[in-house]
């Protein structure tokens, strides 16, 4: 208050101070600038042009979604619904085209309108209802994502090639997603910069109070930008779906997360009034770098989370303390200044101080002379996928292969991701194990097309070449599973199935199986079928809520043993006395659970066995030998008489 | 340097921020039982340096000595062991805990590890009626109004024993019965030898209160003069050069009713209120806090609702509760709360004097971003906005600079009828003067004003129709040549109905009218 500035600003400033200022007024733009810097030291793939578009397409989602946010942020708001609404978008476009002919023009059409109509949902409950933000956009997040869900009965849909085509290349080497990013990008700027509703965004996130006492028409306005989130999110939805060529109801999943952290990174305040387009695609180039260079980089997968999550907090913390430090404008050309730069720098040398050290730390280090293999699992959530690690890398190990091991925490896309990263720098083969069979075909594609082979593990890839899928038989598991709980019930009984996550093919398939093993029970009565994720916590507590219908129940079936596990806790003591829980997978907690009787059986694969054996067969692809075009691993009931013999 | 009497002492401070020097070499002593007022300009270093004594800031260079010894204040806890203790313009209170809780807060007594509410209670009601308020120990500090507010917050210094009690603009907020009131217990606080550093803007209250006057100017405290000394000779040491005239109110023809307000009413808060405002014209609202100024305005300009009544410019209806009805018939509210309604703070100056035009001047939902540059380059010429340049943020403007922009955005409009909402509330004295000079230009244009103020001296010299409002009616109307304080003072303290004499002379401190509304 007692500071007023009178000062004019700075004189002469040259070039290279033209640039300083620049770095000094946009605290992500130099984050970003170290990050780059820092991937380029540590890694010799990363600053090439291929690598590079890789990053603005990895980048692209995040960020259309992310300039959404930024009118939302801007006007003092906030839009958690922009993951949901993005796939209940796709998965309409998929739908309406693929599974009921509608036009592909229409159907785009169709697919955009749903994105504006949920915003203009949230927008409505916010401006007219008077709801929080939060609590208004958090309620559209369940109903978008169950919506889509809802519609494609929870499996993925195919895309209509035309629009698939968004997730191409242009002349063979520019992506089109960066294109789309670029353009979105531009309106965004525009719409923030130049028009009316951009304008007022900046003043109701400024003072609503204020901006409602000059006239502008705040309801209106808002409505309007929550419209937009909305179509944004639903740009980013058709995107997202045309790279996978598969629109995926689970899609975008956590995306709002990553959404509102690139316009926070990006500069934006959460509480209103300031922030930018440009700033905003930093914020998602810094993420989408991260990501990238530490798959280059091959640090652990649990290890990136950990680096994410500081580098975020970093960003936010240059910028603020840059702001801190220039709290009083226009300060150039005075003392002052000294503080302020000495305070950028130091916190830029502080953050590639971190990120060097934890990079090279967590980097396994490797020579040019072993073969390299890149890994990459749909999550590590699951004792199965962590076995399936163990096995490869086990063998690995043994036969002198690099193997680097990715997680894609069960999003397509983010698998897709790292299979490019994968492709572009330049590994001798690839394992994949796809989250979707459909979503990953795009990414197998382009790392047949360099020549690079492909193995499928646990799950294969639809249209496209993998040189051999190494995979235990879901349906015949799931046969298996169903033929020994109708046989221990004698042919007659009440049974509840526990499914997996709806949209994925292990679900499906095992689901299939268990279907086709009780046709030859009809005696077998299926009181309930519902999905419980594959998680023990969501087995808990489905089977709990099953159990208050259906206290009568003999038998359940669970299409892995997490859920399994989790039925065993509903069930108590009714566990492997009254009821006979049948689990799939054969971990070693579903083992254990076999050996003390509460699970009678566990449609046990082997999971570490299939990691061997598809680094032993990626060795093979790479000496060209011949392979079988599938692998199958034998799958084997495990009960109390056979576990003792049992290894996974 | 051993006078027994001295409190505090400053020598030579400087404290500079990045880009401005806030302080360059302020001297200034604090004596035992005396009222010792900072006077300068907004921006000229008062805040900041009772910042430094409260230890929210530490200074570049100079020395604090209290009690002849040379201290250092490193944050609050040092500066409440010295027994210095600062109200703020805008209070350190928690709206949602009691009157005790809130003086006693984080001392509270305390018996077997609870919070001994009964012994709290009992001394806050001591510390109260040492400070002559009326109000609860149990009662929540949201319910209170803005002088309550202001009497807990000296009795929370009286409870940590101050012996320097540092006061910055403690009279902005209030209605003039409600400053005499004020005065009488800093008059009592004197006489019990507490030190007291006094922050004003009313010249007059000088006389009336203080003893020694240390004028600050552009960071140097260029004067220390005895309170007597006269308004003239202040003004000139505080702005640098002489005011002509506090109040140059250049009266023109009056034309036709621009606004004209019958009836308005809502239930419980304001009843049967009309008036008329002319071409020419300025209309000031006296009244006390709580009588329903501001709503009636506000109701005026379509921000809230009305139960009854209605609104014409030029003759015209306006929809009830639609401020782009009222925009549209060239209507402008320079809100009473200039951070928190009137401006968007980190927004330029360019922005925010474009507010109000901004739908103008957009085409096909495109601004035309060069010409609202243009108008804003124009009008923060003529208003003479003190700025480093359109691009500034008016949050770290001057008080006035920041009401010339909120005023430019309405001239921008074409704005007809200017309603002003205490419009130099802690705003010093040359940009007061400027404002002033803006509204003769308004009128001379042909433009009505119509202007709220609890600053009476300032409703009497700047308006030439003055309608005085009590507990939500108009209580009475006053010519400019027959407004006075103290007839004023009578319908504001009257209760409307019953028509009081405007000659009645009457005592202040005696009634409390202030109806309990806090914000």
């Amino acid at each position: 208050m007692a500071t007023d500035t009178l000062k004019s600003s700075g004189t002469g400033a040259g070039g290279a101070a033209g640039v300083r200022r620049l770095l000094l007024d946009n605290g992500a733009l130099t984050a970003l600038i170290v990050l780059v810097i820092a991937m380029s030291a540590l890694s010799g793939d990363f600053l090439t042009t291929d690598n590079l578009l890789n990053v603005g397409v990895q980048a692209a989602v995040t960020a259309i979604l992310a300039f959404g946010a930024t009118f939302v942020i801007v006007a003092a708001g906030i839009d958690l619904s922009v993951g949901s609404v993005a796939a209940l978008s796709a998965t309409v476009l998929a739908w309406s085209a693929t599974s009921h002919g509608v036009p592909v023009f229409l159907a785009v059409v169709l697919a955009v309108a749903t994105g504006v109509a949920a915003g203009l949902v949230n927008g409505f409950l916010i401006a007219y209802g008077k709801l929080p933000p939060f609590i208004a956009t958090l309620a559209m997040l369940s109903v978008g994502r169950g919506l889509a869900l809802v519609i494609s009965a929870g499996s993925p849909i195919a895309f209509p090639g035309s629009v698939s085509h968004l997730g191409d290349t242009l002349g063979g080497w520019l992506p089109v997603p960066v294109l789309v990013m670029v353009l979105m990008g531009l309106i965004a700027a525009f719409v923030l910069g130049r028009t009316y509703i951009g304008r007022s965004m900046y003043a109701i996130g400024g003072n609503e109070e204020a901006a409602r006492l000059s006239g502008l028409r705040v309801n209106k306005q808002k409505l309007a930008i929550y419209a937009l989130s909305g179509l944004f999110a639903a740009v980013a939805g058709v995107v997202l779906a045309a790279r996978l060529s598969s629109a995926q109801p689970q899609a975008a999943n956590g995306y709002e997360l990553d959404a509102i952290a690139a316009v926070v990174i990006g500069g934006a305040s959460l509480a209103g009034g300031t922030g930018k387009a440009s700033g905003t695609l930093i914020g998602a180039l810094i993420l989408a770098v991260l990501r990238n260079g530490l798959n280059l980089l091959n640090v652990s997968a649990f290890w990136q989370q950990v680096v994410i999550g500081v580098v975020i907090a970093l960003a936010v913390l240059l910028d603020t303390v840059r702001r801190k430090a220039g709290a009083t404008p226009l300060a150039a050309g005075t003392g002052g200044n000294k503080g302020r730069q000495a305070g950028t720098y130091a916190l830029a040398a502080v953050v590639t101080v971190a990120l060097v050290a934890a990079t090279s730390l967590l980097h396994t280090g490797s020579s040019s002379a072993t073969p390299k293999f890149g890994l990459s699992l749909s999550t590590l959530n699951n004792p199965f996928f962590v076995q399936i690690r163990a096995g490869a890398q086990a063998e690995a190990r043994k036969q002198g292969v690099d193997l680097t091991v990715t997680d894609a925490q069960n999003d397509a896309s983010q698998q897709a991701n790292q299979l490019q990263n994968f492709t572009s720098s330049g590994l001798g083969a690839i394992i994949v194990n796809p989250v979707d069979s459909d979503a990953a075909s795009n990414s197998v594609k382009a790392a047949d097309k360099a020549g690079i082979p492909v193995i499928a593990v646990d799950r294969g890839v639809n249209n496209a070449t993998t040189a051999t899928l190494v995979a235990s038989d879901n349906v015949t598991g799931g046969e298996l599973a169903a033929k020994t709980l109708a046989q221990k019930l004698g042919g007659q009984g009440k049974i509840v199935i526990l499914q997996g996550q709806a949209g994925t093919s292990a679900a499906r398939e095992r689901a299939q199986g268990f279907a086709n093993g009780l046709k030859a029970y009809p005696g077998i009565q299926v009181v309930a079928q519902q999905p419980a994720d594959f998680d023990r916590t969501k087995g808990l507590d489905v089977m709990s809520n099953l159990l208050q219908a259906h206290p009568d129940v003999q038998g359940v079936i669970a299409a892995n043993d997490e859920m399994a596990l989790g039925a065993i806790k509903a069930l108590g003591s009714k566990a492997g006395s009254s009821v006979s829980v049948i689990g799939f997978d054969g971990t070693p907690d579903g083992l254990t659970a076999v050996k003390n009787g509460t699970l009678y059986a566990s449609v046990a694969q082997q999971p570490s066995q299939l990691g061997k054996i598809a680094v032993d067969n990626a060795l093979k692809a790479v000496k060209d030998q011949k392979l079988p075009s599938a692998i199958k691993v034998p799958v084997k009931v495990v009960t109390k008489d056979n576990v003792a013999g049992f290894t996974g | 340097m051993s006078n027994p009497d001295e409190l505090l002492r400053i020598e030579g401070i400087r404290k500079s921020f990045p880009g401005v020097v806030a302080l360059d070499g302020v001297d200034f002593d604090l004596r035992r039982g005396e009222v010792h007022v900072l006077l300068g300009e907004n921006g000229a270093g008062k805040s900041t340096l009772i910042k430094m004594l409260s230890g929210a800031y530490t200074p570049d260079a100079g020395r604090i000595l209290a009690g002849g010894e040379e201290v250092r204040i490193h944050g609050a806890q040092d500066s409440e062991r010295l027994g210095i203790a600062t109200i703020y313009q805008e209070f350190n209170l928690v709206p949602d805990l009691t009157v005790a809780e809130n003086i006693f807060l984080g001392r509270q007594p305390r018996r077997f590890g609870m919070i001994d509410r009964k012994r709290m209670e009992a001394d806050a009601e001591v510390l109260l009626k040492r400070v002559g308020v009326n109000v609860s120990p149990r009662a929540r500090v949201r319910e209170l109004g803005i002088a309550r507010l202001q009497m807990v917050e000296i009795a929370k210094a009286l409870s940590l024993d101050a012996r320097v009690l540092i006061m910055d603009e403690p009279t902005a907020v209030l209605t003039s019965e409600e400053v005499e009131k004020l005065f009488v217990i800093v008059r009592q606080l004197r006489a019990d030898g507490v030190g007291i550093v006094f922050i004003t803007h009313h010249l007059e209250e000088i006389a009336a209160l203080g003893d020694r006057v240390t004028v600050i100017r552009d960071g140097k405290s260029v004067g220390q003069v005895p309170a007597a000394t006269p308004q003239d000779e202040l003004v000139r040491l505080m702005v640098g050069r002489s005011i002509e005239q506090q109040y140059p109110r250049e009266r023109t023809e009056t034309g036709a009713a621009l606004l004209s307000v019958q009836g308005l009413t809502r239930d419980g808060v304001f009843h049967d209120v009309s008036f008329e405002v002319h071409a020419g014209e300025v209309v000031g609202i006296a009244g006390l806090v709580g009588a329903g100024r501001t709503e009636v305005v506000r109701a005026v300009f379509g921000a809230d609702p009305y139960d009854k009544g209605a609104v014409k410019v030029s003759g015209t209806a306006l929809r009830r509760h639609d401020v782009g009805a009222a925009l549209a018939a060239g209507l402008g509210l320079v809100p009473e709360d200039r951070k928190g309604q009137g401006l968007v703070l980190d927004a330029s100056v360019e922005e925010n004097l474009g507010l109000v035009t901004l739908r103008q001047a957009t085409r096909a939902g495109i601004v035309d971003l060069r010409g609202q540059h243009a108008a804003a380059e124009r009008i923060a010429g003529q208003l003479g906005v003190r700025m480093a340049g359109l691009g500034q943020h008016v949050r770290t403007l001057s008080g006035g600079n920041q009401q010339k922009v909120v005023i430019g955005k309405w001239l921008l409009a074409d704005t007809r009828v200017l309603i002003l909402d205490e419009p130099t509330r802690g705003i010093d004295v040359g940009a007061k003067v400027e404002i002033y000079q803006l509204i003769n230009e308004l009128t001379a244009a042909g433009a009505a004003v119509l202007m709220i103020s609890s600053d009476l001296p300032e409703v009497l010299g700047m308006s030439d129709r003055v309608l005085v409002m009590a507990q939500g009616r108009i209580a009475g109307e006053l010519a400019a040549d027959e407004a006075t304080q103290d007839s004023v003072m009578a319908l504001a303290v009257s209760t409307p109905g019953t028509p009081a004499s405007p000659t009645t002379s009457l005592t202040p401190t005696t009634t409390d009218k202030e109806a309990g509304r806090g914000h």
